[in-house]
């Protein structure tokens, strides 16, 4: 079980670059991709500001995923920590 | 031939004159844009026995079939009836409700939308007024209906509430926030409600659950309209909940009625008087409809 808080350090399984897409793909490729995962695997999402930090996290909370964290990384965008839910 | 009916009658029933001798168009409705496959048949066959084989589709979710000739208008509005199929109308009338799919459909959507422009179609659809009054309802804040460019227009709200306790201070709440209503102080969000456009992201993405709806309702919006002068619809009321929405429209159309002059819009009384004065008419209708009984709302 992956903590949530912020001073812990999660090393994802999986890294899924979405910088490069828009909506509606930027959710979709990372629906995809927690698709191919197991529950309990951890996804390392790197998403732009703007409408894709507004949809993603909330599409991936919907879908039974958990958000463990939401990382500004600078030029607009985020790093975004999902734990992939069980189906 | 001469109709049993007047030329008033045929506009009020959604029949009207287009070019062409003796050419009209016969407008139908629909309920927050829905048809079902088997009224859509039943059009497709109108269009074909009537019009001229096509259906325009209107900006307020509407149909018309083209090219109907005039004499035929009683066959037609009865096939219409038999079929189950809903006439539009026009002039000085309230007219359509427009309505985006709402939450039922719509993973944004806050408030039932299909079921409001029922009730709202059933309370006040084809209703005699001094100027045509356009009605429309949008389930978020996204307002991808419109209900600012319409005479009366209600908007799906919520109102966010945070649970100290529950939070784990990720600050997703504040990344996400369209409005930038909340800031991290020493770990967790503060909440500036005047920035805050209830559409309730922060609840949507907050991993630990602790934003909450603390509200939900509609904001109601008066004066907007297109046309030659356009103009957005001014904020009226808020956070009505769904079974007052009803008791809104009628207590804005009682304010309208009373201060138009000369059939003006809604939009130009508003414009005319300011949204503060058309608010306080408004107040007191609100409180002749509910029998004297003070509404507790948020404006």
């Amino acid at each position: 079980m992956t903590g949530t808080s912020k001073e812990e350090t999660v090393v994802p399984d999986v890294v899924l670059d979405i910088t490069h897409e828009v909506c509606p793909m930027t959710f979709v490729h990372t629906k995809l991709k927690l698709e191919e995962m197991r529950a309990g695997q951890v996804l390392e999402v790197l998403l732009s500001g703007g409408e894709p930090l507004q949809n993603v996290p909330r599409s991936v909370k919907y879908e039974g995923h958990k958000v463990l964290k939401l990382e500004p990384v600078g030029d607009n965008k985020y790093k975004l920590l999902i734990e992939r839910g069980s189906d | 031939m001469v109709l049993a009916v007047d030329l008033h009658e045929l506009k009020k029933g959604g029949f009207l004159q287009q070019r062409g001798k003796d050419k009209y168009l016969m407008r139908l409705r629909t309920i927050a844009g829905d048809i079902t496959s088997e009224q859509l048949r039943a059009l497709a066959d109108l269009a074909d026995r009537y019009g001229q084989g096509y259906v325009h589709l209107t900006t307020r979710q509407g149909m018309e079939i083209t090219g109907v000739d005039l004499h035929r208008y009683l066959d037609i509005k009865a096939d219409m009836t038999r079929l189950g199929l809903l006439p539009g109308t026009c002039g000085p009338r309230i007219r359509t409700v427009v309505a985006c799919p709402g939450s039922t459909i719509c993973l944004q959507g806050l408030v039932d939308t299909k079921e409001m422009a029922a009730e709202l179609d059933r309370a006040f659809f084809g209703r005699a007024v001094p100027g045509k009054t356009k009605m429309g309802i949008s389930g978020c804040p996204n307002a991808c209906a419109k209900p600012q460019e319409n005479d009366i227009g209600w908007l799906g709200v919520i109102e966010p509430k945070h649970h100290p306790d529950r939070c784990n201070g990720c600050g997703i709440c504040a990344e996400v926030c369209p409005g930038n209503a909340l800031t991290m102080v020493d770990g967790l969000p503060v909440f500036d409600a005047s920035r805050c456009l209830f559409e309730g992201n922060c609840i949507f993405s907050c991993p630990a659950d602790a934003w909450v709806i603390n509200r939900k309702g509609y904001n109601l919006y008066v004066g907007g309209k297109i046309g030659r002068y356009p103009g957005l619809g001014q904020l009226l009321d808020t956070f009505i909940p769904p079974e007052r929405v009803v008791r809104s429209g009628e207590a804005v159309l009682s304010a309208y009625t009373r201060l138009q002059k000369q059939n003006q819009r809604m939009g130009d009384v508003v414009r005319s008087i300011g949204i503060d004065q058309f608010r306080q008419v408004y107040r007191d209708e609100l409180e002749r409809f509910t029998g004297g009984r003070k509404e507790v709302t948020g404006a």
